[in-house]
């Protein structure tokens, strides 16, 4: 090892020494809890709770939207069916005044008059 | 909460003479290191359960010291008094006064302080640390080659600063 080298490692264990850690003023500790406790407001945090609420949670979430599934498709079937029943009732009403129509024309040309 | 307050108490019992002496160190101010050191730990509340351990949490806390106390001396817009070439074109070993009995303890924030920014926070990892330069460039995502470079002008400039204002460490080969 050559004198400079010599002299650098010297120097840096002296910075070694001297760089020792620096202590806070007192009640640091204290202070970071109070911060702490003012920012940690009660808000609902899924991925913060405890495993069993966590859970639970997911578990009540993840009903909530199958019920809403179930429902949403049992109000989307029933709305088809009144459709389907609508279009058949006119389809039948159609078929009616043809039928009347058709009797009525039968009538007129066998010299029949009804009424008025 | 994601930790219980004694276990939180506890970690910042355990690491605040780490987290403060970076954040002093690196800042150059009491108060400012104060309020990056408990900035540190507040994050660490808020991060602490994606920390798997006592290793992983000294990592991240010096780490996350790191960064948050460059981010203060960027903002406060601190810089050195001096260049450091224009402080070693200043001073030259050859025209010094006599040397001082100041030791470098009492002398070494104000020479740290002296340092650019990068420098310092390499200088300080090695020696207060005393990380590895490869663990250093781990942490600050730069390369080895980097790392070291500032090392070594770091020191270099250090022990020129010291010796200019201190004469403890005047030794140059000739």
């Amino acid at each position: 090892m050559n004198q400079l080298e010599e002299l650098s490692s010297e120097f840096e264990r002296e910075l070694t020494r001297a760089m020792r850690g620096v202590d806070p003023a007192e009640g640091f500790a204290d202070r970071v809890m109070a911060r702490a406790q003012v920012n940690a407001k009660p808000r609902v945090r899924l991925f913060g709770m405890p495993l069993r609420a966590r859970v639970w949670t997911s578990g009540a979430i993840a009903a909530a939207l199958l019920t809403g599934i179930f429902i949403g498709e049992e109000i989307h079937l029933r709305h088809q069916r009144e459709e389907a029943a609508q279009q058949q009732f006119e389809l039948a009403m159609r078929i009616t005044d043809r039928t009347l129509e058709h009797v009525q024309q039968q009538l007129w040309d066998a010299g029949v008059r009804l009424g008025n | 909460m994601a930790i219980a307050d004694d276990e939180f108490r506890s970690l910042i019992e355990i690491h605040q003479r780490m987290v403060f002496s970076i954040a002093l160190r690196v800042t150059g101010d009491p108060s400012t290191a104060e309020e990056v050191a408990q900035d540190v730990f507040l994050e660490l509340h808020r991060s602490v359960e994606r920390l798997a351990n006592a290793e992983h949490i000294r990592f991240w806390l010096r780490r996350v010291a790191v960064h948050r106390s460059t981010d203060a001396l960027r903002r406060r817009a601190h810089r050195p008094e001096f260049a450091a070439e224009e402080w070693e074109e200043q001073h030259s070993l050859e025209d010094d006064a006599p040397i001082s009995s100041i030791n470098l303890q009492a002398r070494l924030d104000e020479l740290l302080r002296a340092l650019p920014e990068p420098m310092r926070v390499v200088v300080v990892l090695r020696y207060q640390e005393e990380m590895l330069p490869d663990e250093i460039a781990r942490m600050l995502g730069k390369s080895v080659a980097s790392v070291k470079s500032h090392l070594h002008h770091g020191l270099k400039l250090l022990r020129r600063k010291a010796a200019v204002t201190m004469k403890e460490y005047v030794r140059e080969p000739a």
